[in-house]
């Protein structure tokens, strides 16, 4: 931001200088990692992988080998791209946003964390410390982005999760959209759509087709407003196809 | 214009201290304080990697840090591979297999691969290319550097054995 000189903040904190905040740890039903860790330190957790697959997918599909040495979790959730892959994450996830401030600390949920594109709702006083997700290690989970070049900004990612259960019907199914509104949403009427059925080649292009139902995607450098629109329901059938597919093999 | 502030670094096992802005970018850091100039500065928004160096041992584009959050930090830079003696198996691998042309990108991705055997971490040819995917190259195409790279890794991995 301000290589680009899109900022001009009169100063800066350095909060790598904090200790304690670059953890992965798990407590219970719920993974929590701390603001300063790194994409790579994600990449290659093993409780990460074991017990959030969709951020170990997603993470992997951020910039490059280098930014992702460098770049954290808090970073990426306070930036608050409309399209990235973190902020997605934690939407789809459920995750609960913890920050600390001078009138102590608060949990905000994802969905509200997320504001307006580049904005959340975190005060500015406060600091991101970490981010609670639910223990996904019994869900299946995909992740799809479309890119203008490897590594470039998002202009679309879509990011899913369920439970098959033994007969072949899903559950719990959560879709969410990245680059399609000014912030990452949670399409509960897709997830509606997809309960108690097998995701099947009918039901997924049924549900791809709701990917547009209330949404005006913006246009902008990453791509026209007509362009994401026809990209939506191609990617969220992309993504439903392969967690059809995941679901299965178990 | 803001103090100036003390930063005490390592690079290439050498112990460097200068004044410097805090708005200092660690590549100009690196290329105006410290004269090192084989840190190459390129598109100065961490698109095309020429400006790679190890941090702590970790590949990061050196235009998106300030320079005083290197303070107490090791940074290695292109400068470590040259020597009087042979060429580095690094430089060898990418002269054998014609893996630059014009040399600007060269520095960083040198830096990469570097980071990448010093990390032990086994990369097949498209997780290579992964890695290597934070550099743009503008003359040669890429063929020849993941070749050279892999050589450079695989060779590595020789010597590592036969030790």
């Amino acid at each position: 931001m301000l290589n680009m000189r899109v900022l001009y903040p009169p100063a800066l904190v350095d909060l790598n200088h904090i200790p304690g905040l670059e953890s992965i740890r798990r407590d219970g039903d719920t993974i929590k990692i701390g603001a300063l860790t790194r994409y790579t330190a994600l990449e290659y957790s093993p409780v990460v992988q074991r017990h959030l697959p969709l951020v170990a997918d997603a993470v992997r599909r951020v910039a490059d080998r280098q930014v992702r040495n460098r770049g954290t979790l808090g970073g990426s959730l306070c930036h608050a791209d409309p399209a990235a892959q973190m902020p997605l994450c934690a939407v789809t996830l459920g995750a609960q946003i913890q920050v600390v401030g001078p009138r102590g600390q608060r949990l905000i949920a994802a969905e509200e964390f997320f504001v307006d594109a580049y904005t959340t709702a975190i005060d500015p006083l406060e600091v991101l410390v970490e981010v609670d997700y639910p223990d996904c290690g019994g869900r299946a989970c995909a992740f799809v982005q479309h890119v203008r070049r490897h590594g470039d900004f998002v202009t679309l990612s879509v990011a899913a999760t369920g439970v098959r259960l033994h007969d072949g019907r899903w559950t719990g199914l959560r879709i969410g959209l990245g680059g399609l509104a000014n912030r990452p949403i949670l399409c509960a009427h897709i997830g509606e759509h997809l309960e108690g059925t097998r995701l099947d080649a009918t039901t997924i292009r049924e549900a791809a087709n709701l990917a547009t139902v209330g949404i005006n995607p913006h246009t902008d450098v990453r791509g026209s407003a007509e362009y994401r629109t026809h990209l939506a329901p191609i990617y969220v059938e992309r993504v439903l196809s392969m967690l059809s597919e995941r679901g299965e093999r178990g | 214009m803001s103090e100036e502030i003390r930063v005490s670094v390592t690079v290439n096992g050498r112990a460097y201290e200068r004044l410097v802005e805090p708005r200092r970018s660690l590549a100009d850091f690196l290329r105006h304080d410290l004269l090192l100039h084989g840190t190459h500065v390129g598109c100065e928004m961490g698109a095309c990697g020429a400006c790679t160096v190890l941090f702590d041992g970790q590949a990061i584009k050196s235009c998106l840090m300030l320079a005083v959050q290197a303070q107490g930090h090791e940074i290695i830079t292109v400068e470590s591979l040259a020597g009087r003696g042979p060429l580095h198996a690094l430089q060898r691998a990418f002269r054998d297999c014609h893996a630059l042309q014009c040399g600007f990108c060269t520095p960083g991705f040198l830096m990469v691969a570097l980071a990448l055997e010093r990390s032990h971490r086994k990369v097949d040819q498209e997780a290579l290319k992964e890695e290597l995917a934070g550099n743009i190259c503008r003359c040669t195409g890429y063929r020849g550097i993941v070749n050279a790279v892999s050589r450079f890794l695989e060779e590595s991995d020789e010597r590592s054995a036969d030790a």
